[in-house]
């Protein structure tokens, strides 16, 4: 109850602080430029964005179709009189003549010609919705029925292909066929819904949706469609909307950032450590009208594009996140400079971890590994269960209490007002998380609660080198796991020699080594059971946890890798860190290798 | 003003940054974007235009057609990206989900020329790359039904498009637009900002760990602080734009006029770095300087992109070799903007300096 008080009380204050410091001089300006913004908003929506004007140069003989095609803003359109296509003496990059298109070989030329197809379908379909027999403007409708495969999960994942059909015979299933329905013929719509649907698809803003229409379009009858709107169902504008919602989330927490480190400056913060309150409350206390604020943001948001209120479920592990990494980069830069490069350094990746996967939203079950994607399944309408918001918010749960952790126990007078370079704090931070009693213990902790940031970083490293051509992205993903895991498992060895370089008594290398390595496997296949289960129901999950029945290989391995740092650093002194991370990373590499070859051949 | 005191902020600025190693970050973050960037234009491209990967343009899919006999079975054989097998519906669904099949097709007996549209059934797979690509080579067999379909119905419309024949294509061309008319004006403009947000953290720091004093007190004045930091930000401008249009050369995207861009660039930003100070003096704190400054440039960018010809038009224009006479008038009234912006700073800061010393 004590807690709960004076958490209230430090919030209280924190809102008082922050209003006395923002209020007079910053709040009416505050208001003036809210208002600006909406006026310029505005105005951007009605002259919409002139970013990609006058890219390419089209000759063209015909008047008519001259005025067509400047209708976008893209095209500069010249009148030439030439009978026959004639690229010497300009630059166009199309030429039309007497209603048919000539291009150039660049890059530049197909683009042109692509926007322009692009263009003129739509200007077909201006022409077809007005007709009055619908039907005989679009007599063909396509109705998407999608199935799930038993097998999707693994199958995608490793690579493999639809099996090849044996030979000219039909493909005959092996299960139990299940008895699927005639289709009916005829249309679940009326022609005026159709018609009203086309016309709206075809009649959004193209300054803005000329950024999506690339990639999509948008259809409020989900699966039903003209041939023409058949693409990769990729939910461009719920993307965008993600965006709307990530935005004011990375903006609050840079307040609570600028708060922390206010408390840093000149000792201010002196007075807060003084009071008879654990840390744990001071932090909560300081961070809760922020994550209200927050919350309150994103309800806001939601109700205003109207999206079901489910969605504020993967965002409050995302605010969380936010809000723990806010905190940590608040107590460990020296300067603003460095506040805010690494702030701006910390949002790119984490934006990048957010967004990119959920590009792939309806098409690749990657896409799961960043909570955004519920909220994109959410405002599509698609439905997801329990597993899917595990596998996908896990991680931000655990490594923001692992960061909120570290952060509390940090949170006092030696740490917070040292003005020591970044790296020598965060091993100070780290040292402050082992204690000297239980040394072992602590390692075997800090290693397997370091299992959430790494399979955060390979997950990035997975799709970045997803687009390398195969035999190197295979080649680099080895290599950089098995750097990032043993920097993971060196860093609590490392930490506890810089400390105290004495206490690496042989006895204590193996000890230290054990507890690292078994950690660390504890905590990988504690988190693969957790986020992977929906595997196990699947015939792929008989295979993967029969390697939980052979534990004792990864963890001769894990145990190979930190022996090796360790002996490093206790024969060579602290500058033989790197070299031994890099000769673990070897042994490590050829382990994987040897496997990875073992099944491929 | 001497030359001298401003050289000296400068360097001093310099100096912390690179003892800070903070410098390493921002490199760091920009080839993390640039590796970001070509991921998604290599992956997007691979989606949606499957046949620039050669890998998946010799795969053969399988689909099962059922239902009634139509041209779409005739285009599906002859077609060289799909094997197709006559099959029952229930068993070619069944085939499907074992993954066996990429597609399965339902065409109903509805006659070419009725009154009511045909409706094709097509069964997928939920959650799959490959189903994605099967897609967009299946619309090209489903546009060509539909072309012919609208021929048979041609009598009972009304109007008839322009018409403007349009060859396709040899591959290619997907990611020009976005590369050129987005992401190089983006990142090509991104040191702007950070210099900007860089030179009121500097500013804002002298005030809030009371350096200023300290500062003051030597032969430099404070309007010579304020230009130096300035100066230190607005030389970082052209070094880091260079190093992008370096890299995204390297990355195999050729980029016409850069000396241009880099003229371009600096001018432009240096209007960001100029509000920015504005703000920094004016608040002296960093949390409100920098939350009004942010607003600020929200507000400055939507203006200008909602005019025509704005800089980061001319951006895209130049990389691409298409800049005209105008260029010359924008870079003319970006300037006519710096010189009042850099009035109304120098002669603030004058007014904070002589302040501070009476006071």
């Amino acid at each position: 109850m004590g807690d709960l008080k004076d958490i209230a009380t430090i919030a209280r204050w924190e809102v008082k602080k922050s209003f006395s410091v923002m209020g007079r001089n910053v709040l009416p300006l505050a208001i003036v430029l809210f208002v600006l913004l909406v006026l310029v908003t505005g105005f951007t929506t009605q002259s919409g964005l002139h970013l990609q004007d006058g890219m390419y140069e089209v000759g063209v003989n015909d008047p008519a179709l001259a005025g067509l095609i400047a209708g976008d803003p893209r095209f500069s359109v010249y009148q030439i009189s030439a009978a026959s296509p004639d690229w010497r003496g300009n630059s166009f990059d199309l030429i039309v003549i007497n209603g048919e298109v000539f291009y150039r070989g660049t890059e530049k030329s197909k683009s042109a010609l692509k926007t322009l197809e692009r263009n003129y379908g739509k200007y077909v379909n201006s022409v077809y919705n007005a007709e009055e027999d619908l039907f005989a403007a679009y007599p063909l409708w396509i109705d998407v029925q999608p199935q799930k495969s038993e097998l999707d999960f693994l199958a995608t994942q490793s690579g493999q292909s639809i099996t090849a059909a044996p030979g000219r015979q039909a493909p005959v299933p092996e299960g139990p066929v299940a008895e699927i329905p005639t289709p009916s013929p005829t249309l679940a719509f009326t022609r005026d819904e159709l018609r009203q649907e086309l016309t709206k698809t075809s009649s959004a803003n193209p300054q803005i949706s000329r950024y999506t229409e690339i990639l999509t379009t948008d259809n409020a009858m989900g699966n039903f469609k003209t041939p023409s709107q058949m693409s990769p169902p990729l939910p461009f504008d719920s993307i965008i909307l993600i965006f709307v919602f990530i935005f004011p989330l990375y903006f609050t927490s840079q307040f609570f950032m600028m708060s922390i480190m206010n408390e840093r400056i000149e000792r201010k913060g002196e007075i807060l450590l003084s009071m008879p309150v654990k840390t744990g409350s001071i932090i909560l206390g300081k961070m809760l009208p922020y994550f209200l604020g927050m919350l309150a943001i994103c309800t806001g948001l939601t109700v205003w594009i109207g999206a079901p209120f489910i969605i504020l479920l993967p965002l409050v592990p995302v605010i969380f996140f936010f809000l723990a990494n806010a905190l940590i980069i608040g107590m460990l830069s020296r300067s603003f400079k460095e506040l805010s490069f690494i702030s701006i350094f910390f949002s790119t990746v984490a934006t990048s971890y957010l967004f990119f996967p959920s590009i792939f939203a309806n098409v690749h079950v990657i896409s799961f590994i960043s909570p955004l994607t519920l909220i994109v399944l959410s405002l599509q309408g698609t439905a997801w269960t329990a597993t899917d918001y595990l596998y996908s918010t896990s991680l931000f749960w655990l490594t923001s209490a692992v960061i909120f952790f570290v952060a509390a126990r940090n949170f006092k007078e030696e740490r917070l007002f040292s003005e020591k370079n970044l790296v020598t704090r965060m091993r100070e931070f780290l040292s402050e998380v082992l204690s000297r009693k239980r040394p072992f213990l602590s390692l075997f902790l800090l290693t397997g609660f370091s299992i959430p940031f790494i399979f955060m970083v390979q997950m990035m490293c997975l799709v970045l080198f997803f687009n390398l051509p195969m035999p190197y992205s295979l080649v680099l993903l080895l290599l950089f796991a098995a750097l990032i895991e043993e920097i993971a498992k060196g860093i609590g060895i490392y930490t506890i020699y810089a400390r105290d370089a004495a206490f690496f008594t042989w006895k204590n290398v193996v000890y230290a080594c054990a507890a690292t390595a078994i950690g660390f496997l504890v905590g990988e296949k504690l988190l693969l059971f957790v986020t992977l289960a929906q595997i196990t129901e699947s015939v792929f999950g008989s295979i993967l946890f029969l390697s939980l029945g052979v534990l004792w290989m990864p963890l001769l391995l894990h145990f190979a890798g930190v022996l090796i740092v360790t002996a490093c650093l206790k024969l060579g002194g602290r500058g033989w860190f790197a070299p031994g991370l890099a000769l673990a990373m070897v042994v490590h590499c050829l382990y994987n290798l040897y496997f990875i070859l073992g099944w491929l051949s | 003003m001497k030359a001298r005191h401003l050289s000296i902020i400068a360097r001093k600025e310099f100096r912390g940054l690179f003892s800070e190693r903070t410098i390493l970050l921002a490199i760091l973050l920009q080839l993390f974007i640039a590796l970001f960037s070509s991921f998604l234009m290599v992956g997007l491209t691979s989606m949606y235009d499957p046949s620039s990967l050669s890998k998946y343009s010799r795969f053969r899919y399988n689909v099962a057609y059922a239902g009634n006999d139509s041209p779409v079975l005739d285009y599906l054989t002859t077609s060289r990206d799909f094997r197709v097998y006559p099959m029952n519906l229930s068993d070619g669904v069944a085939a499907l989900k074992e993954r066996k099949l990429s597609a399965v097709i339902w065409v109903p007996d509805t006659p070419p020329d009725a009154q009511e549209p045909v409706k094709i059934t097509l069964y997928t797979l939920q959650n799959d790359l490959q189903s994605a690509i099967v897609d967009v080579k299946l619309k090209d067999i489903f546009l060509k039904y539909e072309t012919g379909l609208r021929e048979i119905r041609a009598g009972r419309l009304h109007d008839e498009p322009v018409p403007l024949a349009i060859p396709k294509a040899q591959g290619g061309g997907d990611f020009y637009e976005f590369v050129y008319g987005l992401l190089i004006p983006l990142l090509v403009f991104m040191p702007a900002i950070i210099a900007s947000a860089l030179v009121i953290d500097l500013l804002t720091e002298e005030y809030q760990h009371e350096t200023l004093e300290t500062l003051i007190s030597t032969p430099v004045t404070f309007t010579e602080i304020v230009w130096g930091k300035v100066l230190a930000c607005e030389l970082m401008v052209p070094v880091q734009a260079c190093a992008w249009i370096l890299l995204l050369m390297i990355n195999g995207i050729a980029i016409e006029n850069a000396v241009l861009i880099l003229v371009q660039v600096s001018v432009t930003s240096f209007i960001l770095v100029l509000l920015g100070t504005l703000t920094a003096l004016h608040y002296r704190e960093r949390t409100a300087a920098q939350f009004i400054f942010s607003t600020a440039l929200v507000i400055v960018m939507l203006l200008g992109l909602a005019l025509p010809d704005n800089p980061f038009n001319l951006l895209t224009r130049l990389a691409i070799g298409t800049a005209g006479m105008e260029q010359w008038f924008v870079l003319g009234g970006t300037s006519l903007i710096i010189l009042i912006l850099g009035c109304a700073t120098h002669l603030y800061a004058d007014r904070i300096g002589k302040s501070r010393h009476s006071g």
